[in-house]
């Protein structure tokens, strides 16, 4: 409860509840919550067994997660052999979508900075507690979407198959991009079918993928070619390149992406063009369904990083043609999440923020959470909305430190006597 | 005949740019809380926040009282300070007595006055050389954001 960064949870009757409305699915909760009653939501894989034709779609974090000794094409060819009849390389996505950024950087009059808007969390972050930033979040599509929308246009026209009976499966490192396949930001659908966590899919593509290892591997030569671009977008600088002749900067954590915001909205880093976000610290590499340590990763993408050359001819050629013919905006307006408007007058409203501010006065100020409200500012606000009681407070009420033993004692031994 | 509802002063340190900037976010919480429409509060924290910033790159101290009535929100800014020697000068758009250092923490773009002014209803400004300055602003609950 204390965890979550926006005050979403409360805790009532010992049953954790979420305030829907506040939520930013940045799943810090699910890391830390201690009796597991957060999971995350991925799609089974027997759901994606319905369509005629699925295409996986691996995050540049997936890469990065396996022994050295498995190369990319492995790693996609034990993908393959999980089912999967296609595996899509968005290298020219990725590329796309960084010319594209590039682009709205060099145009954009301001206000600054620009925000990066493909992480989900951080969009949602923006909707929730900072809206009168929206506008500084760059409506250039993820490469995500981009690459479903490409996928199922190629496909549809190379199998004379329909568009909607193309699967495409995002392989993901965190629940938030799942979420946002589900339920897209902008209020859309996605181009996106679904999604498998790496975590999901880790022991199974490391198990297949180490019996190609032993066979020869020319039938998957062609089918994965891993460019460095791929390999940089899992780390925190997936613009670094492409931007350093900007004032750019990267800022990776949602508490540090939040006090970077708070400066942002008091008027400081107006000279900042963009920032790139990432509330995973570390960037894509530290999502919650990523297996590795991220530092044995980080290490890892910098030895695969030295095997490759910096560019592609070929890439490069194909970039420039669709880069050309294509459009990258954002589709659909994204708008703030407010949370539900208070009832009563302004007179109303200040009695209440003066109710508020007495009752928190009067309380401990220790955050101990045994109300069920994060913080005592958070309870005293719950208390003043009526939302709350003043005597669910320990310090007001020994019935209620009875209630709470009752609750979390009940299913515990007893301490022997005189023992700490 | 106005009704005052709430009133809070805040002291605003001159030279601590460490915490530059923090009364305008608490009133912008404050405003929040209540909920104002977001394009008055943006009005009022844009005020209070380039307010908050004169004083702290040239005074030496501050106040900053605000005043939220059923009509209106008053914000009022009086400094100790070096003053300032020609208030048309200051008004104008991209004017600035700023140091090179203030502009390179991104501050001093010539836009503080004007800008509180563009976003008043009611504005009002006075100074005396060597001793300070005063500005007030008024935003009307009903006028647009």
């Amino acid at each position: 409860m204390r965890a979550c960064p926006t005050r979403a949870i409360r805790v009532r009757d010992g049953k954790a509840r979420l305030l829907p409305e506040l939520c930013i699915d940045c799943g810090s909760c699910l890391s830390v919550c201690p009796s597991g009653a957060i999971r995350a939501t991925t799609r089974s894989f027997a759901e994606i067994g319905e369509f005629k034709y699925k295409v996986a779609v691996p995050s540049p974090a997936l890469f990065g997660q396996f022994p050295l000794a498995l190369s990319p094409t492995h790693i996609s060819g034990g993908l393959r052999r999980l089912g999967f009849d296609a595996v899509w390389n968005f290298a020219v996505e990725l590329a796309l979508v960084n010319r594209a950024i590039a682009e709205h950087v060099e145009k954009w009059e301001g206000p600054h900075p620009l925000i990066s808007s493909y992480c989900p969390v951080i969009v949602r972050l923006v909707q929730v507690l900072y809206p009168d930033m929206l506008d500084q979040l760059v409506r250039v599509q993820p490469p995500r979407e981009l690459a479903g929308r490409e996928l199922k246009r190629k496909y549809s026209e190379e199998l004379g198959i329909g568009r909607d009976e193309i699967a495409a499966v995002y392989i993901t490192p965190c629940q938030a991009k799942t979420i946002s396949i589900i339920e897209p930001a902008e209020l859309g659908k996605s181009n996106l079918d679904g999604a498998l966590g790496i975590s999901d899919v880790y022991n199974d593509i490391l198990a297949l993928a180490r019996t190609l290892e032993k066979e020869a591997t020319e039938a998957f030569s062609s089918s994965v070619n891993c460019s460095a671009e791929v390999l940089r977008w899992s780390t925190s600088q997936a613009q670094g390149l492409i931007l350093s002749r900007h004032r750019y900067m990267s800022v990776t954590g949602l508490a540090n992406v939040m006090q970077v915001f708070d400066d942002v909205e008091k008027g400081k880093l107006r000279n900042i063009e963009y920032l790139e976000c990432h509330a995973c610290w570390g960037g894509c590499l530290g999502g919650n369904l990523t297996v590795d340590n991220i530092y044995v990763t980080l290490s890892k993408i910098h030895r695969l990083l030295s095997e490759l050359p910096d560019s592609d001819p070929v890439l490069d050629a194909e970039v420039e043609g669709r880069y050309a013919a294509e459009d990258f905006s954002l589709k659909g307006r994204i708008r703030p999440r407010t949370t539900e408007k208070h009832a009563g007058g302004l007179k109303e409203r200040v009695r209440r923020i003066k109710a508020e501010e007495t009752f928190f006065s009067a309380l401990p100020g220790l955050d101990c959470g045994l109300c069920g409200s994060p913080s005592c500012e958070t309870f005293a606000k719950d208390v003043a909305e009526g939302s709350a009681r003043h005597d669910e407070c320990v310090f007001f009420s020994d019935e209620r430190l009875k209630q709470l033993r009752k609750t979390y004692l009940a299913s515990r031994k007893r301490p022997p006597e005189g023992r700490a | 005949m106005a009704e005052e509802l709430l009133r809070k002063t805040y002291q605003v340190r001159g030279r601590d740019f460490d915490k530059a900037g923090e009364t305008a976010t608490e009133i912008k919480q404050i405003l929040k809380g209540l909920d104002i429409d977001a394009g008055l509060i943006h009005r009022a924290v844009v005020i209070a926040f380039e307010a908050e910033m004169n004083v702290v790159m040239y005074a030496s101290e501050g106040t900053i009282t605000f005043v939220l009535s059923d009509e209106e929100i008053r914000l009022e800014i009086a400094d100790k300070g070096p003053g300032i020697e020609d208030i048309e000068m200051a008004l104008t758009e991209g004017f600035s007595t700023a140091t090179d250092e203030m502009r390179e923490m991104g501050f001093g773009f010539g836009m503080g006055l004007p800008n509180i002014r563009k976003n008043s209803d009611e504005f009002d400004i006075a100074s005396q050389v060597g001793v300070g300055t005063t500005v007030s602003a008024v935003i009307g609950l009903d006028s647009s954001g």
